[in-house]
């Protein structure tokens, strides 16, 4: 999958999860700054990439995710 | 309907959940459960498999795991296998007297919230004073910091569980506070106030004290879950030593007190039963995408099946789905 097959899909997903316009996603929105999310909203949001990506992601890892473009890059490193 | 039950959880499993199930079986033709655990061990207790099928599982959470990495890390578990099976479509809620925070994880993160519900929350069902059917406490201990919108769905949500799980027509809600005026309580407090008292559909009278939890003045009390798990502790401890004082008062004191006692006993049998809390079912996940329901860990096989019986009421009437019906129509 190309990169912007996956950023395609990791937005769609965002969209749909936080109740914002895909339009209005970037590759620099920050979870918790621009999208006011909690723990719980990252922990499913980390399970929903893998039942999307189907490979696991380790809390370390998923720690260490902070933007969209992150999500993105780390997907597409790790397929 | 179709019952997924963690079979391994809780502190006398599987024996006590495998004798509330059969028990659950014979009275209700219309359930099938799915037990998830140890093959080996559920087979020692099982006496018929009518309507019972057996999922192993390897693993199995423990009372002592950390909830969000156990059901990260533990996926053959009996417990995220059940909840997983409910994902998947195959069974339709899920039963476990396990690890309480390890279950609101896997339905959180494995069931899912229903869309536009921002946190679920935990549902007990406490024994009051009156000749009511006891009272709805929410949230007793899921969310240890809430916003006030939380509480506003949460006294929705409990709502239409009190009109069609305990038929009451127009259930009272009660916010718990530290004085009964609007005024009272920190900011979240007094927004939850404003926004309660602004619910069209529900039947708001204010803030109460936690004094009166148990008096059964109102049908449901709303709390975030912090206050509410400190309050409900301070009350079991509180019964738990009284009860125990009052044992040794009327045993250790010679003659004339045990008559005593042999003559009001009838009537301590009687507040014993007022305070049953078997007949009153497990502690609901409310706001999750299907039935997640909890009983204690130390639940016997009565209350196995009184909680079970209370998983067929939500799923026969539908409570999950009027819920995404309100949020999401």
């Amino acid at each position: 999958m190309s990169e912007e097959q996956i950023m395609e899909k990791i937005v769609g997903l965002v969209s749909d999860r936080f109740d914002i316009p895909a339009d209005q996603i970037t590759a620099n929105t920050n979870f918790k700054d621009n999208l006011d999310a909690d723990s719980i909203d990252l922990v499913e949001f980390t399970l929903e990439l893998e039942d999307e990506f189907g490979n696991e992601i380790s809390d370390e890892d998923a720690e260490k995710i902070k933007t969209v473009g992150e999500a993105v890059a780390y997907i597409n490193s790790n397929q | 309907m179709k019952i997924a039950v963690d079979a391994m959880g809780g502190d006398n499993a599987p024996q006590v959940v495998i004798e509330g199930v059969e028990k659950a079986r014979d009275q209700y033709d219309d359930l099938e459960f799915t037990l998830y655990g140890k093959t080996e061990e559920i087979n020692k207790y099982l006496k018929d498999t009518k309507n019972i099928t057996i999922v192993h599982s390897d693993e199995v959470i423990l009372g002592t795991d950390e909830p969000v990495k156990a059901i990260r890390s533990k996926k053959q578990s009996s417990m995220v296998m059940a909840a997983k099976s409910v994902k998947d479509g195959e069974n339709d809620a899920v039963f476990s007297l396990g690890n309480t925070g390890a279950l609101l994880a896997a339905g959180i993160f494995v069931v899912g919230r229903i869309k536009k519900v921002d946190r679920p929350a935990l549902m007990s069902t406490l024994p009051v004073a009156n000749e009511n059917d006891g009272v709805l406490y929410l949230d007793s201990g899921a969310n240890a910091s809430a916003k006030a919108n939380y509480l506003e769905q949460w006294a929705t949500m409990s709502v239409f569980y009190a009109k069609e799980i305990k038929g009451i027509d127009n259930p009272t809600v009660a916010l718990l506070n530290n004085g009964e005026e609007y005024d009272k309580g920190d900011d979240m407090h007094k927004d939850a106030y404003q926004l309660l008292s602004n619910l069209e559909n529900i039947n708001f009278v204010g803030n109460i004290e936690s004094n009166e939890i148990l008096t059964g003045k109102v049908d449901i009390i709303v709390t975030d879950g912090f206050t509410g798990n400190a309050a409900l502790k301070a009350i079991e401890g509180t019964s738990k030593i009284i009860m125990g004082q009052l044992k040794k008062a009327l045993t250790e004191n010679g003659i004339v007190t045990k008559l005593g006692a042999a003559i009001v006993s009838p009537s301590l049998n009687g507040l014993r039963e007022m305070f049953d809390t078997s007949k009153s079912g497990g502690a609901v996940l409310l706001g999750l995408k299907a039935p997640v329901v909890k009983a204690h860990g130390n639940a016997d096989a009565r209350a196995v099946y009184y909680t079970i019986g209370q998983i067929r009421d939500m799923l026969d009437k539908k409570i999950v789905e009027q819920v995404n019906d309100y949020y999401n129509d």
